[in-house]
């Protein structure tokens, strides 16, 4: 006796499934009424051009909760590789290019670094990233001297700044990002083995899947997003601040949670976590357009994440009764 | 003997859609120490766990010193005078043993209403112990007690709340022979002072040496009660613990063995498993009965590599491997159904169809890429070969059935096209109508020429399928019996110790 999925059940799921889609459609359509100026073509590239950054950092965290972990140190780092970055083409001139590519491999050994301690010593990825997070700091403290590094060159700008065919180009390296890791998550063997150690890591052990890479992949991989977005960020504000990046992993966290991805690992919501970005962004620019005290935005943020939580555990919680009663009535039935 | 002090009748569970005890009664006399003796599943924890109020019968009624009583949560039974010494140690070791015997309980010691007076304590622990002649330190830190130091502590506790009747389930697993005397010691006391003990042990000399009587369950019901006296001999124990009628569900085909694809030579994991050693042919069904705790599904771990083990050699084909990874034994042509479908088998999150495909995904990738086509392919035909019932196969695997959720299991390994295939306890909670179609699937298998390991604690299910069967019993392969020997009562004889 098998228990089917009902019609009812199957629309909740896509309504469950694209909480964050449907979230933005709403808040467009009453911010479209309540401002004249929220729905023009301007100030939506802005919101998306706002939110890139943090997208980018987020995408990279949906890799590393879709496999049960989480990596609390990506705000830092963040900050830490635009400084590796703007000191590389500032002060030691290297061409922009190899600058970047440093970068990024800097960003991948750091992810590495969790890595190798978390599956090495056995200890929750809690305690490590946290420890991590503060090292990242120091680095960025010891690096900049406390020192902000400006005056980076313009053809280097463009990344940030520039536009492309009327679109800002951290637009298309964020929807880049985006599909690579969709992809990634959704076609590829590693994305299956990540979602296979998230759902349920003994299962996936004894299925002969090697969870050690897996974990060194996930932090490596959200680490190299968090490289790129460490490249736009520093190319957008045209400078690396010594405290950039501090506290982002909130940011990342609400996305994430908003846009579906659950955080004991096994789904990886992907768009999800993009629609995420959004709402968070809607809702700042909202704020900031309504004339609202800035300082709400920080509260708003909050509100959310709980929000979405709430709404996650209600329904989990509500279709896991369902099934429970189907199975016991089949049963009996048998 | 003497007066009635328990009297439990037509006592019925269910769970789901299983009856784990129907209409069972049972009655104990004051000072009485009665065995409770049964198979894994025979419902002997359920029988007790309803008595001490963690579980609610669904039917029946039980009378307890004169008076009709319905326990909703232990704290009551405990407080009318049952109490039980549970099979899992349940001290806390971060504390001291004192402080475990009389948790709960620290009222007696109490100064002012709060004050916890530890010396007191001490001192009536102390008198505790020494009356029982059990040599432990009050204040030692539990964590620090060998298990059988554990099992006496927990003994204490149970004698300390006065009971009438006291629970004793498997007391005597980490006990030494001299600890097992002083345990006699204590529980003969205990029943010239009136109190009546229960007894679960599957350790049949143990039961003759201090118990008065025996109760024996099997699938749920009440067999008898015998007196444990010279009539009453291990054979007709034996018959009445295992003897079932044997419907012919398995369809068994006899089929020539090609030639020796595992040999296990020697193994050996400290304080698990020693002496290992047995083959496994091409188109053979290997049986491995014994009871649960016995230690087969540890050497089966052993063998695919999800556990580490000390010592010993084991071939494929000739071939000596080293198995360090359950994805070194893939490679090496093994492929598992762990016991445990729950914890180590389905992955809830993922699909119907993903949970299939998983330990085979490193065959149906293209530079990374899985080749969705393949594997929907794939997925087609095991599922139509395992007549697996589901929705759509990008539900979530919960949805399914019980069986079904099994076969999609067993779907994984298969995909794998392994030399090898163990299954630990494949029909577990499982509908029989699925039971029988697993059945099928393995004789199938079997005259494709894969070499099977089965383990099971039915021992039906061991009778209808293997060719042969391995009994173990603590950890070392005792017996060894070919298809035309095999009965219920031999192989439970051995795995019982007798």
């Amino acid at each position: 006796m098998n228990n089917t999925v009902s019609k009812s059940d199957t629309a909740r799921n896509l309504l469950m499934g694209n909480k964050a889609f449907i979230i933005v459609l709403f808040m467009s359509v009453i911010l479209s009424f309540a401002s004249p100026v929220f729905f023009g073509a301007s100030n939506i590239l802005n919101i998306i051009r706002q939110v890139s950054v943090s997208t980018l950092l987020s995408i990279g965290f949906t890799i590393v909760l879709s496999s049960g972990n989480m990596d609390l140190s990506v705000g830092t780092l963040l900050g830490l590789c635009g400084m590796v970055l703007a000191k590389l083409i500032k002060d030691f001139k290297v061409p922009i290019p190899l600058a970047i590519l440093i970068t990024l491999l800097f960003a991948i050994l750091c992810g590495s670094l969790n890595a190798l301690i978390i599956t090495t010593f056995r200890i929750p990825f809690f305690i490590v990233t946290l420890a991590t997070q503060s090292i990242f700091r120091g680095a960025n403290y010891l690096l900049s001297q406390l020192v902000p590094v400006a005056g980076l060159p313009d053809k280097f700008l463009y990344i940030g700044q520039g536009y492309l065919w009327g679109i800002p180009v951290p637009i298309f390296i964020m929807l880049l990002v985006v599909v690579c890791v969709w992809i990634l998550m959704n076609r590829t063997k590693f994305g299956r083995h990540i979602l296979a150690v998230g759902g349920n890591q003994e299962a996936a052990r004894v299925s002969g899947i090697n969870t050690k890479k897996i974990t060194y992949g996930v932090y490596m991989c959200g680490a190299l997003c968090t490289g790129i977005a460490a490249v736009v960020m520093t190319s957008r504000a045209a400078s690396a601040q010594v405290s950039a990046g501090i506290g982002m992993e909130m940011d990342a966290i609400a996305a994430v949670v908003i846009g579906g991805t659950s955080m004991s690992g096994g789904n990886a919501n992907v768009w999800g976590t993009v629609f995420g970005c959004l709402i968070v962004g809607i809702v700042n620019n909202g704020l900031n357009l309504l004339g609202v005290d800035s300082n709400w935005q920080v509260v708003a943020k909050g509100v959310l994440i709980l929000f979405a939580v709430i709404i996650d555990t209600v329904t989990a919680r509500s279709l896991a009764s369902r099934l429970n009663k189907q199975a016991a009535a089949s049963a009996g039935r048998e | 003997m003497g007066e009635t002090i328990l009297k439990m009748t037509n006592i019925s569970k269910r769970f789901g859609g299983v009856a784990a005890l129907s209409d069972v009664s049972m009655e104990l006399s004051k000072g009485e120490v009665r065995a409770l003796i049964g198979e894994n599943g025979a419902g002997k924890s359920t029988l007790m766990k309803i008595l001490l109020g963690i579980h609610q019968a669904d039917a029946g009624e039980i009378e307890f010193d004169g008076h009709q009583v319905h326990f909703k949560e232990p704290k009551q039974a405990l407080d009318a005078g049952i109490s039980m010494i549970h099979q899992e140690i349940s001290l806390i070791p971060t504390v001291d043993v004192a402080e475990n015997i009389w948790m709960g309980r620290e009222d007696k010691f109490t100064k002012m209403g709060w004050w916890i007076d530890q010396s007191r304590r001490y001192a009536a622990t102390k008198e505790l112990l020494d009356t029982l002649g059990i040599q432990v330190n009050p204040r030692t830190t539990v964590s620090l007690l060998s298990i059988a130091m554990m099992q006496l502590v927990e003994l204490a506790r149970a004698v300390s709340y006065d009971s009438k009747i006291i629970i004793m389930d498997e007391p005597t697993s980490a006990l030494s022979a001299e600890e097992v005397e002083l345990l006699f010691s204590i529980v003969r006391k205990l029943t010239n002072q009136g109190v009546t003990i229960l007894f679960i042990s599957h350790k049949i000399d143990e039961i003759f040496a201090i118990c008065d009587s025996a109760t024996v369950l099997r699938d749920g019901q009440y067999i008898g009660t015998h007196t444990l006296n010279e009539k009453i001999d291990n054979d007709s124990l034996i018959a009445m613990i295992v003897g079932r009628e044997l419907s012919d569900i398995y369809n068994k085909v006899e089929i020539k063995p090609g030639k020796t694809v595992l040999e296990v030579k020697n193994l050996y994991s400290q304080s698990v498993f020693k002496d290992v050693s047995f083959s496994v042919r091409a188109g053979e069904i290997v049986g491995f009965s014994g009871l649960m705790g016995a230690g087969r599904s540890e050497i089966a771990r052993a063998l695919f590599g999800i556990d580490r083990y000390t010592s010993g050699e084991i071939l494929i084909d000739g071939k000596s491997v080293r198995i360090t990874s359950p994805e070194q034994a893939i490679q090496n042509g093994l492929a598992m159904v762990t016991e445990d479908r729950l914890r180590q088998g389905t992955i809830y999150k993922l699909s119907v169809m993903h949970n299939a495909t998983l330990a085979n995904l490193f065959r149906m990738v293209r530079l990374g890429f899985i080749d969705r086509k393949r594997e929907n392919n794939a997925f087609a035909e095991l599922s139509s070969q395992l007549s697996i019932k589901y929705g759509r196969k990008s539900d979530s695997i919960n949805t399914l059935s019980g069986g079904n959720q099994q076969k999609v299991i067993l779907g994984r390994w298969l995909l794998t096209n392994p030399k090898v295939l163990i299954l630990d306890e494949p029909t577990r909670g499982i509908d029989i109508g699925s039971k029988s179609e697993i059945y099928k699937l393995i004789n199938r298998l079997a005259a494709q020429g894969l070499a099977i390991i089965f383990i099971s604690s039915e021992l039906p299910e061991i009778l209808g399928l293997c060719d042969k069967t391995y009994v173990v019993r603590n950890g070392k392969l005792v017996f060894e019996c070919p298809r035309a020997e095999m009965t219920q009562e031999l192989l439970a004889q051995h795995a019982f110790g007798l």
